[in-house]
């Protein structure tokens, strides 16, 4: 790569490292501090776990969308959801869901 | 007390590990199509896995190398990394209250990417206060360390590793819905959260499917914000 390269890699890190940090210290800053704010402005509290939805969301559209990729989904996200009911955890449900997905994936190829 | 008492840091970075497995499943698929996809754009293996280590962000790391093969000026190209990445600014203050102040956070917080901040978010409450730090340290150093092997192996042996097991590639990634899935079920508490939370998914997944992914999740967050405040208005509107 060259020196340009190079720096434009060097300037979209230093960029997203700050998108990351600086955020976080500010708030750090705010809810510890005397006269600032104690608590979390609630829309940011609304605003994480919707962010979590929408991760999910994007997550969800398999790799090479067909209509068999997408009835792995399904049955692997009932699964998921089903072993996630009687567990409450979060390992168990995942190794469930991905045995589902991969055994539907493994039958419709022979 | 006794739980304080007991508290190791090792213990409680070897836990984050632990519970950050499975996002690999989802890491390492897309670090091996990223490195492969760069090596074919013309970076060697050692540039690959640098982008991979400095940038660390799935989408604008695609974005980035597909640019600059097509002889996309370099300005733009940092614009429109940095553009993609704005979503990050969310998620510090949302973890900001359950980790404690500490003079790491400046190189640590590198390791915050959408799937870190997401575990993050469900498991820190869960945790002691004086297991936090190490947890984090533990779940996004792994993370990140699965992110570069991935991408390294990607540049060089990617294109023989998906010829001789492709279904690999198709089968590891449901691990990321199936975690994501467990950490949002349980905010279905509520008709109001789970509107909130079915609007957010649906409409990530309809800009996902519409190739909109790179704005799929602060778009979709704020559909499902929306949603959320408007069903308070309607329900405040019938019981008055």
């Amino acid at each position: 790569m060259s020196i340009e390269l190079w720096l434009a890699v060097a300037v979209s890190a230093i960029g997203t490292l700050l998108m990351r940090v600086v955020p976080f210290l500010w708030m750090q800053r705010r809810l510890g501090s005397d006269t600032g704010i104690n608590t979390m402005p609630q829309w940011l509290g609304i605003l994480g776990p919707l962010m979590i939805a929408a991760v999910l969301g994007v997550s969800i559209v398999p790799v090479n969308p067909s209509a068999i990729s997408w009835l792995a989904t399904a049955i692997g996200l009932s699964i998921t959801l089903l072993v996630w009911w009687r567990l409450r955890s979060l390992g168990w449900p995942v190794a469930a869901g991905v045995a589902a997905f991969g055994l539907v994936e493994l039958v419709a190829t022979l | 007390m006794n739980q304080l008492a007991n508290h190791s840091p090792w213990r409680s970075a070897l836990q984050g590990v632990r519970e950050a497995i499975p996002l690999l499943g989802g890491y390492i698929p897309v670090a091996l199509s990223f490195g492969l996809v760069a090596s074919q754009a013309g970076f060697s293996t050692l540039e690959a896995t640098a982008i991979s280590a400095l940038i660390y962000a799935g989408a604008s790391q695609f974005l980035f190398v597909g640019m600059i093969a097509t002889g996309a000026p370099l300005w733009l190209v940092v614009a429109l990394t940095l553009l993609i990445n704005v979503r990050h600014v969310v998620y510090g203050p949302n973890l900001a209250g359950l980790l404690p102040r500490s003079r790491h956070w400046p190189w640590l917080m590198h390791g915050l990417t959408d799937q870190v901040f997401a575990l993050a978010l469900t498991r820190l409450p869960q945790l002691p206060d004086a297991k936090r730090f190490s947890w984090f340290v533990g779940a996004s150093l792994l993370a990140w360390s699965a992110w570069i092997v991935g991408t390294t192996v990607g540049a060089t042996a990617g294109e023989a590793f998906t010829a001789r097991w492709p279904l690999l590639g198709e089968i590891m990634p449901f691990a990321l819905p199936a975690l994501f899935l467990t950490m949002v079920a349980p905010r279905f508490t509520n008709k109001r959260w789970a509107a909130a939370m079915g609007c957010a998914i649906l409409t990530a997944l309809g800009l996902t499917i519409a190739g909109w992914s790179n704005v799929a999740i602060p778009l979709a967050a704020a559909c499902g914000a929306l949603c959320f405040y408007m069903v308070k208005f309607e329900t405040w509107r019938r019981t008055s």
